[in-house]
């Protein structure tokens, strides 16, 4: 009796720290990688362009991009497109999403990013942060679950603003009205989608 | 409404201010507990690989049909055209002008003394939603900030204990009580709102002090000044937003019905 309860309490200690890896585990990722590229942002000697370049490699292995595409066409779109339609989807999407999400994050923080304690969501954890600016506070949600290699994002939400759902319910937009060359024409507009007033491309 | 004994009054909110105050900067901690009774639930965490990338899609909505009711689409697209204009052409350029001649420290102050003034907005609806907590601390902010932060030109309470403001509004007051949004409205100048929040607008004025300033210039001007000094603290946001927008009047108006039924959640 005495035996079999030592090997269930040691079944249950092994067990418990494993469990609890996974939402810290999850929250670890992106603290790490997301206070490495606030001291890239912050670093005014680098050049812009060098400097995005190795954002972008840093925060790549947390994200999962390829997904993040798929998902912003969802089931409805992704299978109807083919296999070169497929990739320079992914190709364009891809890029105009690491851009936004790098703008995000060097516009809402001039101070610092806070880490809330992780979420479970059944079988994915949300890790809750904050953008800390001199007047503001913007929340950052990454939505993670977990891959064959580890913890990935599938999803940011910005102020409650789920950024893969805002880009299903608009190509969701051109793909009802037009074809997938117009949401690629749209998406092959350098740093924005086309929009009429030609007048404020901004900075 | 004289009638209602002033004792009672009186001693409810000494209560809610000693409340606050004994729990002083302790209360912030109370935020992080919202979070414990998810991370308790240990048990869900089978690390389960999802078998396909459409596994996660659940959570997602078709567009289609996520069918926002927008009976005034035509209306509203003009007017969120007339209210980017607005932006471009007009505040922006004087936010801009603003920001060059006054320092940062200055514009932010103002910020503050603004927000310090809505403090009986963000009160009195946290305590219709039954947020008694929330409502504390922003007495204790109110009282803090306008003393020692000098009229709410200085924000101690968030710098020295943590203790942050929590917004709400009308609006969300509704929301909360089950309210649904109605349909999306486009108002001039403030922009994307829905019927829900418009209604929730005139409570929330009466609950503003700025509201109760006698000359309606001054008014005015007080409003005109607070919008530009916003502006001014916040150039580039709106741009960069709206890099991410196919057609700028369902991205506005999607990216507003999600973040407000997600504050009203909270």
């Amino acid at each position: 009796m005495r035996y079999l309860l030592s090997i269930l309490l040691c079944l249950l200690l092994s067990a418990v720290p494993s469990l609890a890896e996974g939402p810290a585990e999850a929250r670890e990722l992106v603290e790490t990688r997301i206070d490495a590229v606030m001291l890239l942002l912050q670093d005014e000697s680098l050049d812009k362009a060098e400097r995005d370049v190795q954002i972008i490699a840093l925060v790549a292995p947390i994200f999962d991009y390829p997904t993040m595409a798929k998902l912003s066409l969802g089931k409805k779109h992704w299978p109807q497109l083919n296999p070169g339609e497929k990739a320079s989807f992914s190709d364009l999407f891809i890029d105009r999403l690491q851009q936004s999400f790098l703008e995000k994050l060097d516009i809402y923080t001039d101070e610092k990013v806070l880490y809330g304690e992780p979420l479970i969501k059944g079988k994915k954890v949300h890790v809750p942060t904050t953008l800390v600016s001199k007047d503001s506070r913007i929340e950052m949600l990454y939505k993670m679950y977990r891959a064959a290699e580890g913890w990935k994002v599938y999803d940011v939400e910005i102020s409650g603003v789920s950024v893969i759902q805002t880009y299903r319910s608009q190509f969701d937009g051109v793909l009802s009205n037009g074809s997938i060359d117009d949401l690629l024409e749209k998406l092959k507009t350098d740093g924005a989608f086309t929009i009429t007033e030609p007048d404020e491309a901004g900075s | 409404m004289g009638r209602v004994p002033r004792n009672s009054i009186k001693s409810l909110l000494l209560l809610i201010a000693l409340t606050a105050f004994l729990s002083g900067c302790g209360v912030h901690h109370s935020r992080n507990d919202e979070h414990v009774n998810d991370t308790v639930q240990q048990e869900t965490l089978a690390p389960q690989p999802f078998e396909d990338e459409f596994d996660l899609e659940d959570e997602f909505e078709d567009a289609a049909s996520a069918d926002i009711i927008d009976p005034l689409s035509g209306y509203n697209r003009v007017m969120t055209k007339v209210n980017d204009k607005v932006y471009f052409w007009l505040l922006k350029p004087t936010a801009s002008g603003y920001r060059a001649v006054a320092p940062e420290g200055a514009r932010l102050a103002v910020g503050r003394f603004f927000r310090n003034l809505l403090m009986p907005v963000r009160f009195t609806n946290n305590l219709l939603q039954l947020k008694p907590k929330q409502a504390s601390i922003e007495l204790a902010r109110f009282v803090f900030n306008s003393t020692v932060g000098i009229l709410g030109f200085f924000d101690p309470a968030a710098k020295h204990c943590n203790l942050q403001p929590y917004p709400e509004d009308f609006g969300q007051t509704l929301g909360y009580y089950g309210v649904g949004s109605g349909f999306h409205i486009v108002l001039p100048l403030l922009g994307p709102s829905n019927l829900r929040d418009t209604i929730g607008l005139v409570p929330d004025h009466f609950l503003k002090p700025t509201s109760y300033v006698e000359d309606s210039e001054v008014r005015l001007a007080l409003r005109v000044y607070k919008q530009v000094n916003q502006t001014s603290l916040h150039i580039g946001k709106y741009e960069s937003m709206k890099k991410d927008a196919v057609d700028l009047y369902p991205f506005l108006r999607d990216s507003y019905e999600q973040r407000r039924n997600k504050q009203i959640e909270e």
